[in-house]
């Protein structure tokens, strides 16, 4: 196997886990531009929202063994359910100072992964992949299916946001709420019902991620963590509130990570891709994509 | 259709309305007139919803909707157009349009409607596609002003739509409000342009810190020596 295949199966593991991160970094950024919060407990969410999917498919409730998609339609769904609950303890939150969204977010992942804890237990569990273990072997490239499903889907739901935020009536509102909270409700839209609307895409987002990487990764209730974490930089890194940004940040910390595991050492992963977006930041501090600032005549 | 009874609304701390009581009658301009901070967009926006008042009450052709949210007033029939035009910077002007409408459903009319925003401010049909946020002053206050027009209002709110723009297009803003109140349409005007909108509207209200000063026919206010000195700049 050459170098050149290795590079290309390398970038692919990074795209897979960087399509993870970007559903993640979505679902921070949309929250903090509709609604001015920085979402702490988005990790945590990530985790609920796996759990909220899987368990249908494990058979961990009454014994029940659903379909993989069907599961991974029920995640999705109850995960953005909960997001219209959040949608209500974020309220009066979002109109608080930074520290106490900082404490009110971060006290609300505490709850989740503690609940999870007292349901689920604190042991963890692999998930069978519902396609075949075995890597398929694409022009000299192995790649495992479920990392290729992985890649697919998230791809389809990015552009599928993107096409229901540009094309719909609902989508355009809930961009102008998120551009002027007053004048949109002026106008006559609804803004609290599209901050819950954008939490529950968030957590849809992130339901769907952690179903989708259930099979690679290990499901357990502190999972949300480091994901969220991750996340939350690569949101960063693209430009916090930007959605294009989201994706762009998710998947070049993706593909550092991958990049620097595979060719520096896998213990430095962290610390390599974490550095990349200081230096990232150094030079364009509003982000790889940033907001668009339009000059005002 | 709309009765103002003794409001006091505070904007934070500030107690910036103090007591007002008005009327705007249907079919006419009634402007209110004053300096900055004299608290017309205060009320303006109690009107519209934004701002609560503490106490006192606005009838809205008889039921009060001073408790009501701003996306419900709307639906009643009072549009707005706020000062500093606000309109959406990352929409398109057709979007900008879309949002005004946003609780219609009759989706011909919506298109009946824009075509005749656009027939009015021909400018906007050329700029149709583009982010509202790169037009020029001038032609967001005509966006500002078509996109209230699209929620179908039977009164329309007004807040210093005349702010920063060219003497030649205030000219301009002032001839539509003028048009669009011949056409039938009830407006309560904000303005720190006394004497342009005291020349379009039928009745004034001169305000100062969080009072009302005089309220009389736009005539005879014109007419009035104080406020030809103070507000009028006749010597």
């Amino acid at each position: 196997m050459n170098t050149t295949s290795i590079f290309i199966q390398t970038l692919i593991g990074g795209i897979g886990i960087g399509s993870l991160y970007a559903l993640i970094a979505l679902g921070y950024s949309m929250v903090y531009r509709s609604m001015g919060l920085v979402n702490f407990a988005h990790g945590s969410i990530y985790m609920v929202g796996t759990y909220l999917g899987i368990i249908w498919y494990t058979g961990l409730v009454l014994g029940l063994h659903v379909s993989y998609p069907v599961a991974f339609i029920i995640g999705v769904l109850l995960n953005g359910l909960l997001g219209v609950l959040l949608e209500r303890i974020f309220r009066p939150l979002a109109k608080l100072d930074l520290m106490f969204m900082l404490l009110g977010t971060i006290g609300l992942g505490f709850v989740l992964d503690n609940l999870a804890v007292i349901i689920f237990g604190a042991e963890g569990f692999a998930v069978r992949s519902p396609l075949p273990n075995a890597p398929i072997n694409i022009a000299g490239i192995l790649v495992l299916p479920q990392m290729l499903l992985l890649i697919c889907v998230s791809a389809l739901l990015m552009v599928g946001l993107q096409v229901f935020l540009s094309t719909t009536k609902t989508g355009k509102a809930m961009r102008a709420s998120a551009m002027d909270h007053d004048i949109a409700s002026a106008m006559g839209i609804p803004v609290n019902r599209m901050n819950a609307l954008t939490l529950a895409i968030g957590s849809g987002l992130a339901a769907a991620a952690g179903i989708l990487a259930a099979p690679i990764v290990y499901v357990n209730p502190a999972m949300g963590a480091a994901v969220g974490l991750k996340g939350f930089a690569a949101a960063i890194l693209g430009g916090l509130g930007s959605i294009p940004g989201a994706i762009a940040g998710g998947l070049v910390f993706g593909v550092v990570e991958a990049i620097s595991a595979g060719f520096i050492s896998s213990s430095y992963t962290k610390g390599i891709a974490f550095f990349v977006v200081v230096i990232v930041l150094m030079l364009k501090p509003s982000g790889i994509v940033g907001e668009t600032v339009i000059e005002k005549v | 259709m709309i009765t103002v009874e003794n409001l006091h609304t505070y904007y934070g701390n500030i107690h910036a309305v103090k007591g007002i009581s008005f009327e705007v009658r249907k079919g006419e301009i009634t402007t209110l007139i004053g300096a900055n901070g004299a608290g017309k967009s205060t009320i303006i926006k109690t009107i519209a919803g934004l701002l609560h008042p503490k106490v006192g009450t606005i009838l809205y052709d008889g039921a009060p909707i001073q408790k009501l949210a701003a996306d419900q007033i709307v639906r009643l029939g009072i549009g707005y157009v706020p000062e500093g035009r606000r309109v959406f910077p990352v929409l398109t002007v057709d979007e900008n349009l879309e949002m005004g409408a946003y609780h219609r459903s009759d989706k011909s009319g919506i298109i009946e409607d824009r075509d005749r925003m656009y027939e009015i401010f021909p400018r906007l049909k050329e700029r149709s596609k583009q982010l509202a946020g790169s037009l020029s002053g001038g032609e967001q206050q005509m966006l500002a002003i078509a996109r209230a027009l699209m929620s179908k209002p039977q009164l329309l709110l007004m807040d210093e739509p005349s702010l920063g723009l060219a003497p030649i297009l205030v000219k301009q803003v002032f001839e539509i409000i003028t048009e669009l109140n011949k056409n039938g349409m009830t407006i309560l005007l904000s303005e720190q342009n006394a004497r342009s909108s005291l020349k379009i509207a039928q009745h004034g209200i001169v305000m100062e810190t969080g009072k009302i000063r005089f309220a009389d026919t736009a005539k005879a206010l014109q007419e009035n020596s104080i406020i030809q000195q103070a507000y009028l700049g006749v010597g």
